[in-house]
């Protein structure tokens, strides 16, 4: 009780009379707790909607496409406990503000089923009395900016125009959100797709299974697989859905992860830092409070208490500050309680961890006064000597010496510059390869910048219309097709585009190109999923025929999660090549791809579809946000390190000032011997950092890359003048920083009085 | 009764590298309760290690230290920080004031150590700092006070816990002679109180305000006299005697 009354005043003695580095130190630490945080949560399904999603709808484990009405009892196969539809299903083009939006339009029945029924989150489910009323998912209706009572036009597959109203928009976890899932879905009664589309062979039926064991659905789809046969247009299951929803989620959570788990350690480092340097500077006092009856222990508990104390705030602040963020951004429930209780727990740990090392110190102290508190001096360092050699100015050789007397808090100091930096680095990097997206969209195969669906008119006519254009480089006919792997439980996508002997130039960063029919190449994502190599031949079947090719080199493939197999047109069977249902066109360096879309849509009298391709980039552009937040969270961890360094140095010069004085130094001297001897571990520790970051940036974003299933290839680098730029922008200020407390004290009149 | 402070044949030796160097060697010392003792001694001749021992600041290398009649050399640091709380005050050359805390602060630290709750610990800190005419500096930094000003801090510090012993490591040894009879005077006005006192000092003039001067010479008590005081004697006059 005594002590603690005593030890309590010390404490807030001593945090009063460091308000500035204790507040740093508070916001740093709360800043990395909160990226933690954020990044957990991201990270955790609890943000992805296709939990509630699925729970609410009573949704199906597995989705199931035929041509026909399937002829065999899918509700049959073992551990389906019930079915949804068969549904009929067609494919229309929904005509909304000049956009021209893909749509699956499904029959459903006015009484919603039990199983996979859309929850209505305004207005109502189909009604018999309205016949052209259509509830579209939400996703869709949002991204088509519809609202309850809006037109819906539709044109369906031979040309026919429909207005629909939008009667209900609702949720669904039939499938994952437009765009990053396409065509849209929109549900109508029977009656109205019949109307819509009469051509049975035009349409396809979808059948949903709700399984008793969600781990099933690989055996039940492959059982349905075999069951169907040439019936089966393509599968998926949940596991595909929910990977879609949570997409963006997971690479922003790992860069944030990432960039929180070191962030972390350079914060442990500059409280360990500082805590270190702020015993150092009180060993006297400690001595004091040890004369006056404080225990060993007791003395370390009171620094652990302080030190400690600031990084809890720091935690506790930036516990709140993440769940706030992640609250206002994904709704109240999306933060799971036991992660966010594990960092707050683990964090701590390292807090203590950090502060326990220095405080233990700091409670060895001999408690007799006079234990001198000067550095250790005597021998000057190696690069002082070398200094001196080179006839630098006395007062360099006097800081550059003064730099590494002591030799771990200079090192410690170097440190914890260098990792701030070297993340700052690789945020920077993280940057560059966003920018080299969109600068170089070829190296993320997106070298058409334009892609042209038929609409209205003959394919052939809009390939003409397409060439025609003064503007347009190159077409490449394409087609995508869903294909069933062999043994997999769900589609993957094929894309033929352009010919195998003129190949539309997929980013190949392994093996090569494919060349003549018959070969292929991968996203690193089919790779993983089919277990397979450059080099090896794989057995699809899409729609019923098989599709047999080599697969000869890896593309950088930003769509599907990579899941994407590149081929030529002619190696594809007639019937699904035939016609190609979209043209992708190259466009001339420098043009405008607005304008051209607009020429095409001019040419055609509206009748083409012209869609622009959309840039990873502009999907990933809060990551640019995100790299701001966290360089400037790493600047103030830096700023910490540094103000410590600058607060040690100083101690250990307070008493040597007068001499230099007297020596003969002038002020400016004094100061230039202080800011040499922080600013010569400045240069190096951010040098360092630079360094090391710009060596494994690429390597890093490709590792992301790799398990996003992009594949490795898209990482690059900060430019050379970028990174000049900022080491120059940190040195600077640093020294910046460095100089305020070096002028004070190079100014003050300091008493030659002992200490 | 009980010596305050007693030592048998106490030895420090200090084993500062392959060379050991002996600082105390076999001193006997007793200081009976209210008695003012002056250490002095030539530089180098183990005063300061004395002292530092009898309040348990250092080790000894062996010997016997025995504070109101219970033998502590063999307590444990912890154990000796717990006794210096209720028993012992220290005043050092070189003031030694926590920097970070308030004059104030400074004095009532020792009185809340010792157990006293945080009023009696303002009572007391309130009365040595008048006592000292300190009152208007309770809230200034030590850094802000003259030498003068500080050791009174200090002196006030040592005694806020109401020790057995007051421990004083050459007190005025950095002060001038108008702080020098300040401090002086208090020490003579504690004394005369009852306080024991343990005091080393370099200055004969210092040394005389006390009962008893024991003098050391390297590690070794050469001399241990009791002054005959001139009843009148302050420490304003022994100053004054030039
Ligand atoms: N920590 C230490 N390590 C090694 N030797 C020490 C240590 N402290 C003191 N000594 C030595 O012990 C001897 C006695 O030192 P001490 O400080 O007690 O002398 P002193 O009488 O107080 O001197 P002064 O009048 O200069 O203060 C000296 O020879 C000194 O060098
Ligand atoms: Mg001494």
């Amino acid at each position: 009780m005594s002590t603690t009354r005593a030890g309590s005043r010390w404490v807030r003695a001593d945090l009063r009379a460091r308000k500035g580095p204790a507040a740093l130190t508070v916001l740093a630490v709360a800043g990395i707790v909160a990226a933690l945080i954020t990044a957990v949560t991201l990270l955790e399904d609890g943000t992805n909607p296709w939990r509630g999603l699925f729970a609410q709808t009573e949704g199906a484990h597995v989705w199931i496409y035929t041509k026909d009405g399937p002829q065999v009892s899918l509700g049959g196969i073992d551990g389906v406990a019930e079915t949804a539809g068969p549904y009929r299903s067609a494919p229309v083009t929904v005509a909304q503000d000049g956009r021209r939006d893909p749509a699956a339009l499904r029959a459903m029945p006015a009484t919603p089923p039990a199983v996979a029924h859309p929850v209505v989150a305004e207005g109502r489910w189909l009604d018999p009395a309205q016949p052209d009323g259509v509830v579209v998912e939400r996703s869709f209706a949002r991204s088509l900016g519809l609202r309850i009572g809006a037109p819906f036009t539709i044109i369906a597959l031979n040309g026919g125009r429909h207005t629909l109203y939008v009667r209900g928009i609702a949720d669904s976890a039939d499938q994952g959100f437009y765009p990053e899932w396409t065509p849209g879905l929109a549900y109508v009664l029977p009656v109205m797709l019949d109307r819509v589309e009469p051509v049975q062979a035009r349409s396809e039926w979808v059948t949903g299974l709700r399984l008793d064991d969600p781990e099933a659905s690989q055996v039940v789809s492959q059982r349905a697989v075999v069951m169907l046969e040439d019936g089966l247009q393509r599968v998926y299951t949940w596991r595909e859905v929910r990977a879609s929803m949570e997409l963006d989620n997971r690479l922003l959570g790992t860069l944030l992860a990432l960039f929180g788990v070191v962030g972390l350690v350079a914060a442990a480092l500059a409280l360990a830092n500082a805590a270190g340097g702020r015993v150092l500077g009180q060993l006297r006092d400690l001595a004091t409070l040890k004369s006056m009856g404080f225990t060993k222990g007791q003395v370390a508990l009171l620094l652990l208490v302080e030190h400690g104390a600031l990084g809890l705030l720091g935690i506790a602040l930036g516990a709140v500050t993440g769940w706030g963020v992640m609250a206002a951004m994904l709704g109240p429930s999306s933060v799971a309680a036991g992660p966010v209780l594990a960092i707050v727990a683990g964090t701590a740990l390292v807090v203590l961890a950090a502060v326990g090392l220095p405080a233990w110190r700091g409670g060895r102290t001999p408690p007799i006064p006079a234990a001198p508190a000067a550095p250790p001096r005597g021998h000057l360092s190696r690069l002082a000597r070398l200094a001196l050699l080179v006839r630098l100015p006395p007062a360099l050789v006097l800081g550059t010496r003064d730099a590494f007397t002591r030799r771990v808090p200079a090192f410690l100091t170097a440190f914890g510059l260098a990792v701030p930096m070297m993340m700052i680095t690789i945020g920077l990097g993280v940057w560059s390869t966003l920018d080299s997206f969109k600068s170089h969209p070829e190296q993320v195969g997106q070298h058409a910048s334009l892609y042209v669906r038929p609409g209205k008119l003959e394919p052939a006519a809009a390939q003409r219309i397409a060439e025609r254009d003064k503007d347009v480089a190159a077409v490449y006919p394409g087609t995508d097709v869903n294909a069933l792997a062999p043994g997999e439980a769900r589609s993957v996508r094929v894309r033929a585009l352009g010919g195998s002997a003129q190949p539309y130039p997929f980013p190949v960063v392994e093996g090569r190109m494919y060349a003549r029919q018959g070969e292929a190449v991968a996203g690193q994502g089919l790779l993983d999923l089919l277990g397979v190599e450059i080099g090896d031949r794989v057995r699809l079947t899409v729609g019923g025929t098989p599709l047999i090719v080599r697969i000869v080199g890896r593309a950088v493939e930003p769509d599907q999660d990579g899941e994407v197999l590149s081929l030529g047109l002619d190696s594809l069977a007639e019937k699904d090549a035939e016609p190609p249902t979209y043209y992708a066109l190259a466009l001339q360096p420098g043009a405008d791809p607005a304008e051209v879309r607009g020429r095409l849509l001019g040419e055609s009298a509206e009748g083409l579809d012209v869609q622009a391709a959309v840039n990873p980039a502009d999907r990933l552009s809060v990551i640019r946000v995100v790299i701001v937040a966290l360089i400037a969270v790493l600047a103030l961890i830096g700023l910490a390190n540094l103000l410590t360094a600058s607060a040690l140095g100083l101690r250990d010069h307070a008493f040597d000032l007068a001499v230099l004085k007297a020596m003969g130094l002038t002020p400016r001297q004094v100061m230039a011997t202080l800011v040499t001897g922080t600013g010569l571990l400045v240069v190096l520790g951010i040098g360092a950092g630079a360094v090391a970051g710009a060596s494994v940036v690429t390597a890093l974003i490709d590792l992301q890359g790799h398990t996003s299933g992009v594949g490795a290839g898209i990482g690059r680098a900060p430019s050379p003048v970028t990174l000049a730029v900022t080491v120059v922008v940190a040195v600077g200020a640093a020294l910046a920083v460095a100089l305020i407390p070096a002028r004070r004290a190079a100014r003050a009149q300091v008493p030659v009085t002992a200490r | 009764m009980n010596a305050v402070a007693k030592t048998v044949n106490l030895v420090k030796i200090y084993q500062d590298g392959a060379v050991p160097v002996p600082a105390v060697r076999g001193v006997d010392l007793q200081v009976e309760p209210g008695e003012f003792v002056a250490v002095m001694g030539p530089s180098g001749s183990g005063k300061s290690t004395l002292v530092h021992m009898l309040g348990g600041l250092d080790t000894r290398t062996s010997g016997e230290i025995w504070l109101d009649g219970k033998r502590v050399d063999t307590l444990s640091e912890s154990a000796w920080a717990l006794l210096r709380r209720k028993k012992i005050g220290f005043v050092f050359q070189f003031f030694n004031l926590v920097a970070n805390m308030t004059v104030g602060d400074n004095v009532e630290l020792p009185a809340l150590l010792s157990g006293a709750s945080p009023k009696v610990a303002r009572r007391r800190r309130e009365s040595l700092l008048a006592a000292l005419n300190l009152t208007d500096r309770a809230d200034a930094a030590p850094a802000q006070l003259s030498g003068g000003e500080q050791q009174r801090v200090a002196l006030a510090r040592a005694l806020a816990n109401e020790p057995a012993l007051l421990l004083a490591d050459e007190p005025t040894g950095n002060l001038d002679s108008r702080n020098t009879r300040d401090v002086l005077r208090l020490l003579g006005d504690v004394h005369k109180d009852g306080q024991t006192i343990v005091m080393v000092t370099h200055d004969a003039r210092v040394a005389s305000l006390a009962d008893r001067v024991v003098s050391l010479f390297d590690g070794e008590i050469v001399d241990d006299g009791r002054i005959v005081r001139r009843r009148t004697g302050t420490a304003g006059e022994v100053i004054d005697l030039r």
